[in-house]
């Protein structure tokens, strides 16, 4: 039996049923419009010290429809408890766009061909059949040994898994099935004592990791051994010296550059906010519709890309929540800014290439850019020993604690979990309270080396961003890499 | 457009949460509807480029089975025996897998909860047309200005019930207004943000036009000088700070792990005389509601009284740990571990106005808002983020010159600690992922705010 074979929506034939029938209700009365229906099952198993285990599972399904009528979009989303809420939810979405008829700027979106297709996210073991005991199992054991040292004042691990039916369907004929799953883990250790509190987490410091894969993932993760690590350092991080303040060179570990995409790359690269979509909450961006193939974002070293094709991440699928296919686009090309993060309206409304990032939180919400699966590409560095060898005099730090950045994208101040100071290319003591500070443009000016591919690691993040808030699900990917005079200690 | 209809039929709806909830293969069930039709228009660029109509239902039953508790949750009614049998299989089987051993979870014993006011007409009379028609005449009076616009008007019905088998039953149905608005002319922008469970108290034509104005008013803005300032900061700058004091341990959660000010300075004064702040569902402004998702009836916390530290907000499970009762502050956040929140956070207001406040400052900075503010330091509840938006010098107790947004890291303590004057009107804003969660603040006067990196004489 197939991961995918659960729920009532894993049949491509009955869904486009129900996306046949909220289109036929606004039919010949829109320029355009488009369904979504899905599907969704979260599972989350929580260990703490000291309490009882958390567990739950959580179910939902529903339709979102948009239209566009007379240059004026409009959108509604329903749960599907019958057949006939899918039409309510298209006669709503068509009623929100009449009753703007003629009030603003009007959008149209270029036309294109019906893509049709299906999509499934390639699975070992189906988390789902993980029995309760086991899950459990782990997360004592995981617990267990990052609370041995005295110093744990608090502990969490959790284990995760989703899977989702994502039906799509648009009146220019495209009908698209996906059907997606992903699995993950967590861990947050908290020490207090000689007058601190310092954490530690693994193998991600935002809600843990999680990836587009089955149960298998957890095996790589290793997590019994790097639970008793992080609990050791975070003991030790009570006692260790504060990190120093100044102008340093510094070898960033891979979680921490995978943040530093998030903030700096991939938020100022959504041409929504680039249009000003966002002024009003997720904020706007220091580059302009202008800049993108002239503007010097960053060093030659420095290649982003947005790639949904690579299979196994967060950020992984075939078509985008508005249908446009997956593909590669480079965003930043050896330090130019090349491609946004793009719609079909705000391509359309720029004039800037469609690279297909439209993603919305389920069903309810609309698609607004999101990042995909947004990565450096490794470079000539070497392995993270090399590029430390490399740097010589300077520090190695990773893990990210706390994490700010204006609402331009340009002005960041970013403190990590762990700090060593190297010398000589070699690791030598632990430091606290690590934090460095800087300007997009001139951090990403400052990277000499990215290491190379074995060093390179991918991470699953949450992201939120729209008016209501909804949340993204999408994948940053890095290699650690050398950045030279970097202003640090600015905490 | 929907006719502002509750997102479950009230009608019957208790009684067939409790038929749901008389499971007979677990000790216990709880069953917690949470529901929102909401409805919202945003604008920017000179156009509604997102109307939506957007109808969210959870029903999320809980089981207890030996004192061990597992969730299972539906979107809709007709998924919830299945829910309901689900959630009792998983805290079946973690019972079994604890061989024996009884876990401490617990339902909701019965209790009356407060009676709040949740439901105000105009803001069912806030629809479509008329939130269409204020985004228009926005957008026209800031291109009038000769700038632009961007936010968002909306409404909203929410609705709680919970339900279980200890014969808890409670609904609620509450109205919700938001307006939003970022106004930008040239460099000079100011932002303005409010909710309310009545969008007359929005008073949204006044605040609109007043946005507009200081946007027009903070063109050619100049750099904040690094160091520490006098600051007035504004009631939305004012309320962002206040959410960190669940981080510096009035939350259960820390309270039980004996990290924070509650389980280490509880009855210590650690802030100014002039600031109370309280948890309060019975307030008459914020985001109240009478009871938990646990079906806890709320009661007000003092956090600090006139600067003594009080209490932490507390579920179940956290009142269990520290032995205490519930306070009626259960919550879920996506993707996390089920913890206690304040979910209307209210400060006192004092009897200045703004005018005054500023008034009483030489040379200072007025700070209207903070954006991306992060916890840098637990112990010291240190903070770090950007002021932003209609920000102005005080020079001679009046406003001058607009100033740009600067990097500021700072206690929330410490700043609290050196507070001098609080300002008699409130302004509510939410409080990111947290269901039906609002922070209330008035405008604040205080010292030594440090803008800028840290200097060497500071580590």
């Amino acid at each position: 039996m197939s991961s995918h074979d659960w729920g009532a929506l894993s049949d491509d034939a009955a869904a486009r049923a129900i996306l046949d029938s909220a289109l036929d209700t606004v039919d010949g009365r829109v320029e355009y419009a488009d369904a979504r229906l899905i599907e969704c099952e979260e599972l989350r198993s929580y260990a703490q010290l000291g309490a009882d285990p958390d567990e739950r599972i959580e179910q939902n399904i529903g339709i979102g429809v948009r239209v566009l009528v007379d240059g004026q979009w409009g959108f509604a989303a329903r749960p599907l408890a019958a057949h006939a809420d899918a039409a309510t939810a298209a006669r709503s979405a068509l009623a929100s766009a009449v009753a703007l008829a003629g009030s603003g700027r009007r959008v149209s979106l270029p036309p294109r061909e019906a893509v049709s297709g299906r999509y499934e996210t390639e699975a070992g073991q189906d988390p789902f059949t993980v029995d309760t005991a086991t899950r459990h199992d782990l997360l004592a054991a995981w617990l267990g040994a990052a609370s041995a040292p005295a110093e744990v004042a608090a502990a969490q691990a959790g284990v995760n898994a989703k899977r989702q039916h994502r039906h799509f369907a648009s009146t220019e004929g495209s009908r698209q099935h996906q059907h997606l799953l992903e699995t993950g883990a967590m861990l947050m250790v908290t020490a207090a004592g000689h007058g601190d509190v310092q954490r530690r987490s693994y193998p991600n410091s935002f809600h843990g990791n999680t990836a587009a894969a089955g149960w298998e993932y957890l095996a790589g993760l290793a997590m019994r051994e790097n639970a008793a690590r992080v609990g050791e350092e975070a003991v030790a991080l009570l006692t260790a010296p504060l990190a120093p303040r100044g102008h340093a060179d510094v070898v960033i570990g891979a979680q921490q550059v995978s943040l530093q995409i998030h903030e700096s790359a991939g938020h100022a690269l959504e041409l929504d906010r680039i249009l000003g979509d966002e002024a009003n909450y997720a904020g706007t961006s220091f580059i302009t519709a202008g800049d993108v193939g002239s503007l010097r974002y960053g060093s030659d070293a420095v290649t982003i890309a947005s790639d949904p094709t690579v299979p196994g991440t967060r950020g992984s699928f075939a078509f985008d929540d508005e249908g446009t296919p997956a593909r590669r686009a480079a965003l930043i090309d050896r330090g130019i800014v090349r491609n946004t993060l793009s719609t079909r309206d705000s391509a359309a409304r720029s004039g800037l290439a469609l690279t297909g990032a439209a993603r919305s939180d389920g069903w309810a919400y609309l698609p607004v850019c999101f990042s995909t699966h947004v990565y450096l590409e490794p470079g000539d560095g070497g392995s993270l020993d090399e590029l430390l060898d490399r740097m010589g005099d300077g520090y190695y730090i990773d893990d990210n604690r706390s994490w700010s950045i204006d609402n331009q994208r340009l002005n960041f101040q970013f403190g990590t979990e762990v700090a060593y100071e190297v010398r000589g290319g070699r690791r030598g003591r632990l430091l606290k309270n690590f934090s460095y500070g800087g300007v997009t443009p001139q951090f990403w000016g400052s990277v000499e080396a990215v290491a190379g591919p074995e060093e390179f690691r991918a991470f699953g993040y949450p992201c939120g961003k729209g008016e209501p808030k909804q949340w993204g699900f999408l994948s940053h990917g890095a290699s650690p890499m050398l950045v030279r005079d970097l202003r640090i200690g600015v905490a | 457009m929907t006719s502002f209809a509750p997102p479950v039929a009230p009608d019957g709806l208790l009684a067939q949460l409790a038929s749901a909830a008389a499971a007979p293969n677990a000790d216990a069930v709880e069953i917690t509807l949470l529901g929102r039709a909401g409805e919202y228009t945003r604008f920017a660029g000179g156009r509604v480029h997102q109307p939506q109509d957007i109808l969210e239902t959870q029903f999320s039953v809980r089981a207890v089975v030996d004192g061990h508790a597992a969730r299972a949750a539906t979107g809709t009614l007709s998924g919830l025996d299945q829910a309901v049998a689900r959630a009792t299989a998983a805290a079946r089987a973690l019972a079994d897998r604890a061989r024996g051993k009884a876990g401490s979870a617990t339902v909701a014993m019965p209790a009356v909860a407060p009676e709040v006011v949740l439901w105000h007409d105009d803001t069912a009379a806030f629809d479509g047309g008329a939130r269409a028609t204020a985004a228009g005449r926005t957008m026209r009076a800031a291109a009038d200005a000769g700038g632009g616009a961007a936010g968002m008007f909306g409404r909203a019905l929410t609705q709680i019930a919970v339900v279980n088998s200890a014969g808890v039953a409670h609904h609620a149905l509450a109205t919700e207004a938001l307006g939003t608005l970022t106004a930008t002319v040239a460099d000079g922008t100011s932002h303005w943000i409010d909710l309310h469970r009545s969008a007359g108290a929005l008073d949204l034509a006044a605040s609109v036009d007043r946005t507009i104005a200081e946007a027009v008013a903070g063109q050619g803005r100049r750099p904040v000088p690094d160091g520490r300032h006098t600051v007035v900061l504004g009631p939305q700058a004012a309320g962002e700070l206040l959410t960190f004091l669940e981080d510096a341990g009035f939350s259960g959660e820390l309270a039980a792990a004996h990290v924070g000010l509650v389980a280490q300075r509880a009855g210590q004064k650690v802030a100014s005389s002039l600031v109370t702040v309280a948890d309060d569902a019975t307030a008459t402004i914020g985001l109240p509601i009478g009871f938990d998702m646990e079906g806890t009836p709320k009661r007000r916390v003092p956090l600090l009284t006139a600067g003594v530290v009080g209490e932490a907000v507390t579920n179940l499970a956290t009142a269990a740990a520290l032995g205490t009762r519930s306070t009626g502050h259960a919550h879920i956040a996506r993707e996390e571990v089920p913890t206690p929140v304040a979910a209307n956070m209210v400060m006192d207001a004092g009897d200045a106005t703004e005018a005054e406040l500023i008034a009483g400052v030489e040379r200072g900075i007025y700070v209207q808002r903070f954006w991306y503010t992060r916890l840098v330091d637990r112990v010291t509840a240190t903070i770090t983020g950007v002021s932003r938006d209609g920000c102005f010098l005080i020079e001679d107790g009046r406003l001058t010159a607009p100033v740009a947004g600067a990097r500021f890291t700072h206690s929330v303590l410490d700043f609290l600690g050196t507070v001098d004057g609080v300002g008699s009107a409130r302004r509510s804003q939410p409080v990111m992922n947290v269901w039906n969660g609002a922070v209330t603040a008035p405008a604040l006067r205080g010292h030594g705010f440090r803008f800028g990196a840290a200097t060497v004489e500071e580590s």
